[in-house]
């Protein structure tokens, strides 16, 4: 049976792209490459609230079964979230929490940043990145494919895994509690 | 692109308009009328071909030029709004943009009597200026002397027309001289943007099979020459990729390529190739080659202005319809094509964009009058503050937006 793990987003119509490649590179190099990533998509969460107010829900009627819960929001409002894990572990749930910087289209943009108008240090305090940055960025460089070129570019991005890790360190931290977390058996 | 449709007098629709996006969506109970919003499309397209009224109500058969034409549901006698005078005149009028430089405004009006078989009146606009206009012949609806004018300014004459044709198309095989110049170029981009919508409702039976033709640059309504549309796909290296983007994002397994094999004679049967396994189409699902089919019309090289698709989510599975609002979206969006699309899947209501509610339309039926209403989901009062607690889509399975029309 394949190791488990379900993706909370802020919302997925488009995250997912993003996210989901990230995991399972994550979940392959800790050695879990097999590890069946699901995007929560019922309910369709919309904002960080909606996401968290799930969490809390009935939620864990559906998915309790999963080992591991990733709850990866945009980065504001998100900046501490170690109640929530504290209350769902409770639950019997482990949850990890990880926000972007500022938002999870970083990631996607960490391994493009030669191709960026503005430094990586100012994209990753940047208020309005996905509307003034990332849609002209995957304008410019998207498909007319699924994901408008969301997870090809993300592939292309973690050709450079160590790298997309040194400048988004909330990554490197979650893959750090992951090891730790899956070396202790899960 | 069609901007607004106005419906008089037609079916189940007594005074309609809809104000329309790039991607258009149709929803509401049985007989609520979104296919008759359809079947005026198909009256529309009818008179962009420049069909005579009974072929296209009725249907016309095949011929040395044509492929057959398919009538209205119902026919001509079905096609007068049925809870009214019949012998008020049905009218269409539409507004939009030609594909020029300037995406140019147009207008266009024509009423005609299903029950006579005649067009009455019919007025065509660019840009703010008149095309022709040609009124109802005074005090003798079975003339066939036609007051016509060119130009605001222009006193008119009266001109011999055939009542059972649509009058833009008499003139340009007459090649009168007023009427030809700028005129006929302006005359043939309006009813181009009419005439030129395809309907897709694939049927897996032909889209197991082998195609007739060798490459086709737009396929079949029901999927007629599929594999030979995917030929013609895949010779470019860029388009063969973006399509099978969307089938690497519906199969579990990874697909790594799509193509055709080639028949006793060169036809074209389609193939898709997961880890070194060649799975032909005889042998793929249902709803695989459903899917392969819709995401493959909007890849076509010779895209049509208007894609209409009926109840686009049959044959696939629920979790895969997030696919087919996406994939919609970003063809639609890129100006690809204009998409009208009716369903009865919750699902494909909760992937739509709460901006996506203004193009999202209720279909009702008035149980007194029998009369449609087409309304926005924009316009429902209260739905965007209900639908911050509620999902839509629960609110659409339970009648909620039904009640709250």
């Amino acid at each position: 049976m394949s190791f488990q793990v379900l993706i909370i987003p802020e919302d997925p119509t488009y995250n997912g792209y993003i996210l989901k490649p990230i995991v399972e590179r994550m979940l392959a190099e800790l050695g879990k490459p097999n590890a069946h990533v699901v995007i929560l998509t019922n309910p369709k969460t919309h904002g960080y609230a909606h996401a968290v107010s799930a969490i809390r829900g009935d939620l864990i009627e559906r998915y309790g079964h999963f080992p591991l819960w990733l709850f990866l929001p945009d980065g504001d409002p998100a900046s501490n979230l170690g109640w929530l894990e504290s209350e769902l572990s409770g639950r019997g749930v482990h949850l990890f929490c990880c926000a972007a910087q500022p938002e999870v289209e970083a990631w996607l943009l960490a391994g493009h940043r030669d191709d960026l108008p503005i430094p990586w240090a100012d994209v990753r305090q940047h208020r309005r990145l996905k509307e003034d940055v990332f849609e002209p960025f995957l304008k410019q460089f998207g498909d007319g494919g699924a994901s408008g070129g969301r997870k090809r570019l993300t592939c292309e991005t973690l050709a450079k895994y160590r790298g997309l890790l040194s400048v988004c360190p909330e990554l490197a931290e979650l893959e750090e509690r992951l090891r730790v977390f899956l070396a202790q058996g899960a | 692109m069609i901007e607004q449709i106005t419906i008089k007098n037609f079916k189940s629709f007594k005074d309609v308009t809809l104000k329309l996006g790039p991607l258009n969506i149709f929803i509401g109970t049985n007989a609520s009328g979104k296919s008759n919003f359809f079947d005026a499309l198909r009256v529309l397209q009818g008179i962009g071909y420049g069909f005579t009224l009974s072929e296209i109500l009725d249907g016309k058969p095949k011929s040395a030029t044509s492929e057959v034409w398919e009538g209205i549901r119902g026919g001509s006698v079905g096609a007068a709004f049925a809870f009214d005078d019949a012998d008020k005149p049905t009218v269409f009028e539409v507004t939009g943009r030609l594909p020029d430089q300037h995406n140019t405004g147009f207008e266009f009006t024509i009423a005609f009597s299903a029950q006579e078989g005649h067009f009455r009146e019919e007025r065509m606009s660019v840009s703010g200026k008149l095309i022709y206009d040609r009124a109802r012949a005074p005090n003798d609806k079975w003339s066939r002397e036609f007051f016509v004018r060119f130009s605001d300014k222009d006193s008119g004459g009266m001109f011999s027309v055939d009542q059972d044709r649509p009058t833009w198309t008499q003139m340009l095989r007459r090649g009168d001289p007023r009427s030809m110049g700028g005129r006929a170029e302006r005359i043939e981009q309006v009813t181009r943007i009419l005439a030129d919508m395809q309907r897709i409702d694939p049927s897996p039976a032909l889209l197991h099979a082998y195609s007739q033709a060798y490459e086709i640059k737009r396929m079949g309504e029901h999927g007629e020459n599929f594999a030979a549309l995917i030929r013609m796909i895949c010779k470019d290296p860029e388009t063969k990729e973006a399509y099978l983007s969307w089938l690497r994002e519906l199969r579990p397994r990874d697909v790594d390529d799509v193509g055709t094999v080639s028949g006793a004679i060169g036809e074209p049967l389609l193939m898709m190739r997961e880890r070194n396994h060649e799975w032909l189409a005889p042998s793929l699902s249902d709803g695989t080659l459903r899917f392969a089919a819709l995401a493959a019309a909007f890849f076509q090289p010779d895209m049509p202005r208007v894609l209409t698709i009926e109840e686009i989510e049959n044959g696939i599975h629920a979790s895969r319809l997030r696919l087919l609002v996406e994939l919609m979206r970003s063809q639609t969006a890129a100006g690809k094509t204009q998409a009208m699309v009716t369903t009865h899947s919750p699902v494909v209501l909760a992937w739509l964009k709460p901006e996506e509610y203004a193009t999202t339309f209720y279909c009702k039926r008035d149980e007194e009058t029998g009369e449609s209403r087409i309304v926005p989901l924009s316009e429902i009062p209260r739905l965007q503050e209900i639908v911050s607690k509620q999902p839509i889509s629960d609110l659409f399975a339970e009648g909620w937006l039904e009640e709250a029309l």
